[in-house]
């Protein structure tokens, strides 16, 4: 987290036109700038980030050093490629817009991109080079692009003169599928020098290499000690709270499994029946009936109730005729899908009853002899176990009871 | 009270080290092994292994801040025959200069080393322009030899504070 002034020098000449980098050589390096910006800022909120172009009509700043990103980004647009890059020119004027800065006390860096081939020879670019080292500015190189023979070199001459500490690096990226960004997450320029940078580039990095961060929550505790605190205590907290919630769930399941158990006993008797396809024809269109009805009843009064509410339950109910219709497991993922859905943590806990009602539900009566869980009226109980209120619940279970009486 | 060899404080002088502002002493252009401390703080001037040197020329940009306003009378610099400073110039009250901008404005004062001095004989500055300074910025420009490289042993401040008249 060092507090940093940086110039960005973007390479827009004809060079930058070749479209082997995807989409062109220019939009990757547009993409790479935004991320390192972002990156920049985010390690310290007082860094700043300026941006020149070093092609065209000639060397141009497009905005002088600041932390206002939105500044930055929107400089991005709209920019021409064409012309030469002026490598000698465009670095002295990063120096001077650095030497101007606001903050004095902030370390002075330029990142270069360099797309074309460099015309320069050894000498002049080690001139360049001490004089940066004289005003203690660091450079990074980003080389990419053209590889004419020489090139590598004579980057890595400017940056050996440069070099103070290791704090300047040089970055080659070959052509192919990978993304330039992608690719510079992983180098230093990226994750900054030293105690291994911002939380922002660590997080990144692993994400883009599914490594390990290093530390517990991509923060240095010695140097950001009470963000890692607060990071940790939040955590166990959010732990905490989700045992006590599994510990709730797991106890209505027991409690719902031996209702389930009920249902499914009920439904027994009515399979048992001798005349039990055409009665259960019967049942099947009043239950369906019924089961309409009532699901029209519950997104009525799920409606007038708060919006997420009934957006939820119109969802779960469509979910489940038309899930249970095909596929049991569907219905779990449905069922999960839209449990993950739901904020409110009261619904949250009742889907979760309802879920694991389910689950217990449909296994007991795929092990039950006899049952057919696509059967219409295991459907319907099976819809109605879903729904949000206990009494429909029990009403609709009061009634495979009752026509199983008949 | 003037010696050649050693470093008697002037009369009615006070070594100047003490009011110096630490946290906000810069010097460009040295090398990171050999640093300003090796020949501005106590004990580290002393030692004659750990000396200031310059890194990618020959100059060198030096920064003191002092915790308070102060006057100087005169300046000791030691070094090598050969490496040691030649001509140095003296700016007062000016933050953050660059090289670019040494030649921008002219110092306060401008002194030529002479080997005497390298060993340590004080040289007087012109006491007048330096009655309110605040902050002091030392430019070496080129050294006795006029090689790639200055080396610095010791730097030491004498003057005086204003404290006893500011009451």
């Amino acid at each position: 987290m060092v507090l940093e002034a940086t110039m960005i020098c973007i390479d827009n000449s004809e060079w930058t036109r070749n479209g082997d980098y995807s989409p062109s050589r220019f939009q990757a390096q547009a993409e790479a700038v935004n991320l390192i910006c972002g990156a920049k800022t985010q390690s310290n909120p007082e860094n700043t980030v300026g941006v020149l172009t070093m092609a065209g009509k000639g060397v141009r700043v497009l905005v002088t050093p600041t932390s206002d990103l939105g500044k930055i980004l929107s400089c991005m647009h709209g920019l021409e490629i064409g012309g030469e890059l002026n490598l000698t020119a465009g670095i002295q004027v990063a120096q001077l817009a650095l030497k101007h800065r606001q903050n004095k006390k902030q370390q002075q860096r330029i990142i270069v991109f360099a797309g074309s081939p460099i015309k320069y020879d050894k000498k002049t670019l080690e001139a360049i080079g001490r004089k940066l080292k004289k005003n203690s500015v660091s450079l990074d190189i980003v080389d990419f692009g053209e590889c004419d023979d020489g090139k590598p070199e004579k980057l890595e001459t400017l940056i050996s003169v440069v070099n103070n500490n290791d704090s300047s690096h040089i970055v080659r990226v070959p052509p192919g599928p990978n993304a330039l960004s992608d690719v510079l997450m992983s180098t230093p320029i990226f994750t900054g020098d030293g105690d291994g940078g911002s939380g922002f580039a660590a997080a990144a990095a692993a994400a883009a290499a599914g490594g390990m961060s290093g530390f517990d929550f991509g923060v240095d505790p010695n140097i950001d000690p009470e963000l890692a605190l607060a990071l940790r205590v939040s955590m166990e907290e959010e732990r905490a709270r989700q045992e006590a919630a599994a510990k709730k769930a797991a106890e209505e399941a027991a409690k719902q499994e031996k209702e389930g158990e009920q249902a499914s006993s009920s439904h027994d008797a009515t399979m048992a029946e001798p005349d039990s396809s055409s009665a259960s024809a019967v049942d099947d269109k009043r239950h369906k009936l019924t089961d309409d009805e009532t699901a029209l009843l519950e997104q009525a009064l799920a409606m007038s109730m708060d919006d997420p509410k009934s957006t939820n339950v119109a969802v779960a109910d469509t979910d489940m005729s038309e899930a249970t219709a095909d596929d049991q497991e569907l219905a779990f993922a449905l069922q999960m899908s839209v449990q993950d859905n739901v904020k409110d943590s009261s619904t949250h806990s009742e889907m979760s009853k309802a879920l694991e009602d389910q689950s217990f539900v449909s296994s007991i009566l795929n092990s039950l002899p006899g049952v057919d869980p696509n059967d219409a009226s295991v459907k319907d109980l099976l819809a109605s176990l879903q729904g949000q209120s206990e009494p429909l619940q029990k009403q609709n279970e009061d009634k495979p009871e009752n026509e199983g009486d008949k | 009270m003037d010696s050649a060899a050693a470093s008697a404080i002037p009369r009615g002088q006070v070594d100047l080290v003490d009011f110096v502002d630490w946290s906000g002493v810069e010097c460009l252009n040295q090398s990171t092994s050999h640093s300003l401390t090796n020949a501005l703080k106590q004990g580290y001037r002393d030692d004659v292994g750990l000396h200031l040197e310059s890194d990618a020329d020959e100059q060198l940009l030096i920064y003191i801040p002092f915790t308070q306003v102060i006057k100087l009378h005169s300046v000791v610099i030691k070094g090598p025959e050969e490496e040691g400073p030649k001509t140095v110039k003296l700016f007062t009250n000016k933050e953050h200069m660059g090289f670019s901008n040494v030649s921008d404005f002219p110092s306060s004062d401008s002194i030529a080393l002479s080997p005497d001095n390298l060993k340590g004989k004080p040289v007087n500055l012109k006491y007048v322009k330096f009655q309110n300074v605040r902050s002091l910025t030392i430019f070496i420009e080129d050294n006795q030899g006029g090689n790639d490289v200055s080396k610095v042993q010791k730097i030491v401040l004498y003057g005086t504070t204003d404290w006893p008249t500011k009451l």
